[in-house]
């Protein structure tokens, strides 16, 4: 066990340890803060903002994002202060005008009191991906490939592969998928093929010698067997039948 | 969900909430279906625990495996204790004295949900409580001994309906618990089992962000009651959602859906032939019960349609 450290959140006295940070110390006793970028398998990167909190130190205080804020001993946070809550019904307002539509946003606007963009609707978008960058994360961090990233500047940032063509080093594991937090990321699959739409990428399925069963995508099979230096026909029968 | 493999495994919180080292029966599928839950529902939430296995296992005095808020009810009030605590924190929440609204989540045996503690999750669905009930069904109360439920299927032999010259076991059908559930008119309605354990983790996250009550019913495989090998619990799971005995479906405000639909189901013999409790049962009795599934399957297929 690390070192542990003492800190104040909303006036609660708490103690974490070393290395956390404000967020995860604070979801730990039971204070909510929301998040839309935060995985807790995945290393932070702060893109949505929405976990900004006050931090007091040395009698100066300042708005932090409280997923990547590494406590420190004598740490004073305030979660709800006036100037976090407007900041953050700022931001969710912004969200909510690029999102229009999006089941998870408004939820969360609802949540922090906000019903519609104060904006005019002409600035209203129908845009589903909130650039968060769960997915480009998950693929490198935790499958490896880094078969997607996030391109261009500013309005025209976008998640997509190399040169918005067919990803050619995605595997169609469908780890993307499931950690989008607005399910913006389709996949289908069709008999013998799985298709990840959004990143043009078709795959065959591998087919269960023994039942039949299409279970995995060739490629991700071959990936997996490379890796782990394991023999050829590794893979021709699914984990229910081995 | 079933589809993903490997990676997406890896990219489910690590952090347990119901703690190691507890005292279950070793492949014990209810403790992991149990895992699985606490796994999707986080640390922002209450529990109220009717008696049985899960309650047993987990608080022997003066230990614990709960890393969140708990409370061990009677078998009858599991549903009663959580809906006075929602209550509770929605007066608090008014009051201003408590911002953060913790999830609350009722859990009881197939013996506290369809026999003794139906009428106070009845009167709770009726109330229209924010909350969810796990039942976690082994089809039996095991930890007293294997007596048998009103979710004991035909056929299966317990401690008090017992196999002999007279009796082929239990000789009633097992009581269809989220049908009653949806016929309270409930948001959400599910079947889940720890051999689809994405496919329950996101069952669970659906419920509770469904607003007024929710209702998910496990099946959770026992070893010691089912008698089959620990090691096959897992397998026990999918196969009664094969061949299915257990079809895994969702009601979304009354509309049926199937969770996992199969071309053809696999013969029940699959399911029956390794379990000890229906070892007894002759060739008759068998198809009766083949017959009863298909019936009752078809049934399914004709309420998804509609």
């Amino acid at each position: 066990m690390n070192k542990l450290v003492n800190l104040t959140i909303d006036g609660r006295k708490l103690q974490g340890e070393e290395g956390q940070t404000v967020l995860e110390v604070a979801r730990d006793n039971g204070i909510d803060i929301p998040t839309l970028c935060y995985h807790e398998e995945i290393e932070p990167y702060g893109a949505c903002r929405l976990c900004l909190v006050e931090v007091t130190k040395n009698n100066r205080s300042r708005l932090v994002t409280s997923c990547l804020y590494p406590i420190e001993e004598g740490l004073v946070v305030k979660t709800a202060t006036e100037r976090v809550i407007s900041n953050r019904k700022m931001l969710m307002e912004l969200l909510l005008a690029r999102c229009q539509g999006v089941k998870v946003i408004e939820d969360m606007a609802r949540k922090l009191g906000v019903d519609k963009p104060s904006f005019k609707p002409e600035y209203w978008e129908k845009n589903e991906c909130i650039l968060c960058g769960l997915c480009t994360r998950a693929c490198a961090e935790v499958v490896g490939t880094s078969a997607i990233s996030l391109v261009n500047r500013g309005v025209n940032r976008e998640v997509a592969a190399p040169f918005l063509e067919t990803a050619e080093d995605c595997i169609g594991c469908g780890s993307c998928v499931y950690i989008c937090p607005t399910k913006c990321i389709k996949m289908e699959e069709n008999g013998d093929t799985r298709t990840i739409v959004n990143w043009k990428a078709t795959f065959k399925m591998q087919k269960c010698q023994k039942c039949g069963k299409n279970f995995a995508p060739v490629k991700q099979l071959e990936y997996f067997r490379k890796k782990l230096n394991l023999p050829e026909g590794f893979f021709d029968v699914c984990p229910d039948c081995r | 969900m079933e589809s993903f493999a490997v990676f997406v495994p890896r990219l489910v919180p690590q952090k347990d909430y119901l703690a190691p080292g507890h005292r279950a029966c070793i492949g014990c599928g209810e403790a992991l279906a149990l895992r699985l839950v606490m796994k999707a529902l986080g640390r922002n939430v209450i529990v109220s625990n009717a008696t049985g296995c899960m309650e047993i296992i987990s608080s022997p005095f003066p230990t614990t495996s709960w890393r969140v808020p708990w409370i061990h009810t009677l078998f009858e009030n599991a549903a009663a204790v959580a809906s006075g605590i929602e209550a509770a924190q929605k007066i608090m929440n008014e009051k201003g004295s408590r911002t953060n609204m913790a999830k609350v989540v009722a859990m009881g045996g197939d013996g506290a949900t369809l026999d003794i503690g139906i009428q106070a999750l009845s009167g709770a669905w009726e109330r229209g409580h924010d909350m969810l009930y796990v039942c976690f069904d082994n089809e039996a109360y095991m930890n007293t001994g294997i007596q048998r439920s009103s979710g004991t299927p035909f056929g299966a032999a317990t401690t008090t309906s017992p196999a002999g010259k007279v009796s082929i076991g239990q000789s009633t059908w097992k009581k269809n618990m989220p049908s009653i559930a949806v016929a309270h008119d409930i948001p959400y309605v599910a079947t889940a089992c720890p051999s689809y354990p994405f496919d329950l983790m996101e069952k669970v996250n659906k419920a509770v962000a469904t607003k007024g009550p929710s209702y998910l019913h496990v099946l959770s495989p026992c070893p010691t009651g089912w008698r089959h090998g620990g090691d096959l619990s897992v397998k026990m799971g999918r196969l009664a959602v094969e061949t299915g005995v257990f079809p895994l479906y969702e009601v979304v405000n009354g509309k049926y859906k199937l969770t996992v639909d199969f071309p053809k189901l696999r013969p029940v013999t699959d399911y029956l032939t390794p379990q000890g409790r229906f070892r007894h049962l002759p060739k008759d009795e068998v198809e009766r019960i083949q017959k009863g599934v298909i019936r009752e399957y078809e049934k399914l297929k004709k309420k998804v349609e509609a």
